[in-house]
């Protein structure tokens, strides 16, 4: 009995040495690293993620896992590379994330996010845009704008979203720091003043549904001019950007009328958030094939997905492609897996699940889920 | 546990005997097929294709005619025949694909639930009690949930006596696959199948659950009924 749980510590600590990394910053991670996976502590965790954030098969194997694991990628040690590099006193500078599905492009932009948690920044994360525009509950409230002539408004959307932008950005928002610069006038009762923090305006829109989406609207101007003015720096990331491009939405209007998206006033207020017209910030974007319908998934690439008109908003901005597996990256995610014990089997199961998964990360973790 | 057994019945000769078929190569087809009765069923498995080198019936085989094996018939590592067979019998209307899907989905929730259990398990005396490899919860749960005996109606003096006897490893194995796709199929419409299978399968293979119990009614049965077995032969 003691010599078989010898063996079995001893196997588990020479992989362990293989496939892990006790670096869990990812402002420190360097080349070296590059496929060995990093835990998350999960107070951070789930400060950044508990709203979403995280692909759902994703929050599964942490659920699964006990733990939350990424793999240190190249994508994102690049992009940590450029961000830490590049000059803020610049436009900002656009990243769109691309590549097939099932690669990691979500997961890079969560490690990004993580980075930009540490470092400080102020994170304007829009988990998921089809969320909105293409996903419809039964509980899909839509209202038309009052400030927005001919637009809808998405209210229930848009406050839940300003609890997780609250809950992503507690501790800059509970210093107080942050101004609002100009009055807001909301009914006859209410307004926001000048000087007010930036967390009373959040926490009126989310107390105020009505009044969610023109909040959205009025925080996203605000957290504008500060960054532009030095007060603070600013992360953004919009997952499946490139569903505000697509045609038409799932949405329609009382009168059976399809909405557009640029009719919807969540994607006025991003577009432009999205413009390099301010500085010291980073905009992270991706462009994902889920994002948009069955019949416009062709090709993974981003001129393709976003577009003309959303490839001329975008322009200039830097590509980064996430690709599958290299050799090294699969081997370690198959110990890490065998760790995990989702994986099991002799060792030529490896080899198989290789060539069957293409080494993509997705499907890799799909076929072992029933070995 | 002998796997011998659970094989279908054009897998190997000591099934075949066993279950008193009549003794031929050929694969069971449904229609009419292109292949003439001389063709040989394929040998698909690494192992037997090994063995077949040591036996050296190789060169006998090398000289006739095979068929080509079916799209289920693989040399992947972690290709298992029950499971296939109990696929076959989740199939309706000939949606192959979709079986596989639901039965490879509740082997995920089975593994799930497992390294839940056993990551809450305190001790490593407990942790190695549980069975995280689904596929062995399936055989173990078909072992447990096989009849040994049952009941045939047989009419005697205008009476039909439920009469107790043998049963044919084919008929059990069949009969322990559809007890737990009925008990499978009780369920709320709001529960998937992959769930539900998956915890049958767990129970049965725990030797607890409706499927068991099922078993060991009927076994009761024959017990009861032991005065009527000589009708068998009267």
């Amino acid at each position: 009995m003691l010599s078989r749980n010898w063996r079995h510590l001893c196997r588990r600590y020479s992989q362990a040495v293989t496939f892990r990394t006790t670096e869990a910053s990812p402002a420190q991670q360097n080349e070296k690293q590059i496929g060995l996976f990093y835990t998350m502590n999960q107070e951070t965790c789930k400060q950044l993620f508990s709203q979403g954030g995280f692909p759902k098969s994703f929050q599964k194997q942490t659920k699964t896992f006990t733990e939350t694991a990424i793999m240190i990628r190249q994508p994102a040690l690049d992009l940590i590379n450029c961000i830490k590099s590049s000059d803020f006193n610049k436009p900002a500078i656009r990243y769109v994330l691309y590549g097939e599905k099932g690669t990691g492009k979500s997961l890079t932009m969560a490690h990004l996010l993580h980075y930009a948690h540490e470092d400080g920044y102020l994170i304007v994360h829009v988990p998921w845009v089809s969320e909105w525009l293409r996903r419809l509950p039964r509980s899909k409230e839509m209202s038309n704008s009052q400030t927005h002539e001919g637009c809808v408004d998405l209210p229930l959307d848009a406050a839940s979203w300003l609890l997780h932008f609250k809950g992503q950005n507690q501790h800059i928002l509970k210093t107080g720091e942050l101004k609002v610069s100009k009055e807001y006038v909301w009914s006859k009762r209410e307004k926001t003043e000048a000087g007010a923090p930036l967390a009373q305006l959040v926490e009126h829109g989310i107390s105020r549904v009505k009044y969610a989406c023109d909040v959205v609207d009025a925080l996203i101007k605000e957290i504008k001019t500060l960054s532009h003015n030095k007060q603070c720096k600013t992360f953004v990331a919009i997952d499946g950007f490139n569903s505000f491009f697509y045609p038409v939405t799932r949405l329609s209007t009382p009168t059976k009328k399809k909405v557009k998206p640029e009719e919807v006033t969540l994607t006025t207020t991003f577009m432009e958030l999205t413009k390099n017209d301010w500085t010291n910030a980073v905009i992270l974007l991706s462009a994902d094939q889920l994002a948009v319908p069955d019949d416009h998934q062709e090709s993974h690439f981003p001129r393709y997905l976003l577009y003309k008109k959303g490839f001329e908003h975008l322009d200039p901005f830097v590509p980064v492609e996430v690709g599958r597996y290299s050799e090294k990256e699969f081997l370690s995610c198959a110990s890490y897996y065998r760790d995990r014990l989702w994986l099991r089997g002799p060792p030529e199961i490896d080899t198989e699940l290789k060539f069957t998964s293409a080494c993509n990360p997705y499907r890799f973790m799909e076929q072992c889920a029933p070995l | 546990m002998n796997t011998l057994r659970i094989l279908p019945k054009y897998c190997c000769k000591k099934t075949q005997r066993f279950c008193r078929l009549p003794v031929s190569q050929n694969r069971f087809y449904a229609r009419p097929t292109s292949f003439p009765d001389f063709f040989q069923n394929p040998v698909f498995r690494k192992e037997d294709q090994a063995k077949l080198v040591e036996t050296t019936d190789l060169s006998k085989l090398a000289a006739v005619p095979v068929k080509p094996p079916a799209v289920y018939e693989t040399c992947s590592a972690y290709h298992d025949p029950l499971v296939n067979k109990v696929i076959n019998h989740v199939m309706e209307m000939g949606k192959k694909q979709l079986a596989r899907s639901l039965v490879e989905k509740a082997f995920e929730n089975i593994k799930r639930i497992q390294i839940e259990r056993y990551h809450l398990a305190s001790t490593a005396e407990e942790k190695n009690k549980i069975e995280l490899n689904p596929k062995k919860v399936l055989h173990l749960a078909i072992e447990n949930s096989k009849p040994l005996l049952q009941l045939s109606p047989i009419k005697r003096g205008g009476i039909t006596y439920q009469v107790p006897g043998p049963i044919t490893e084919k008929r059990s194995l069949f009969l322990a696959i559809k007890w737990l796709l009925e008990a499978t199929n009780e369920k709320e419409r709001t529960i998937h199948f992959p769930e539900q299978f998956a915890w049958e399968l767990l129970d049965a293979a725990n030797n607890t659950g409706k499927v068991v119990k099922k078993k060991q009614d009927l076994h009761r049965q024959c017990e009861a009924n032991r005065a009527y077995a000589h009708y068998r032969w009267q």
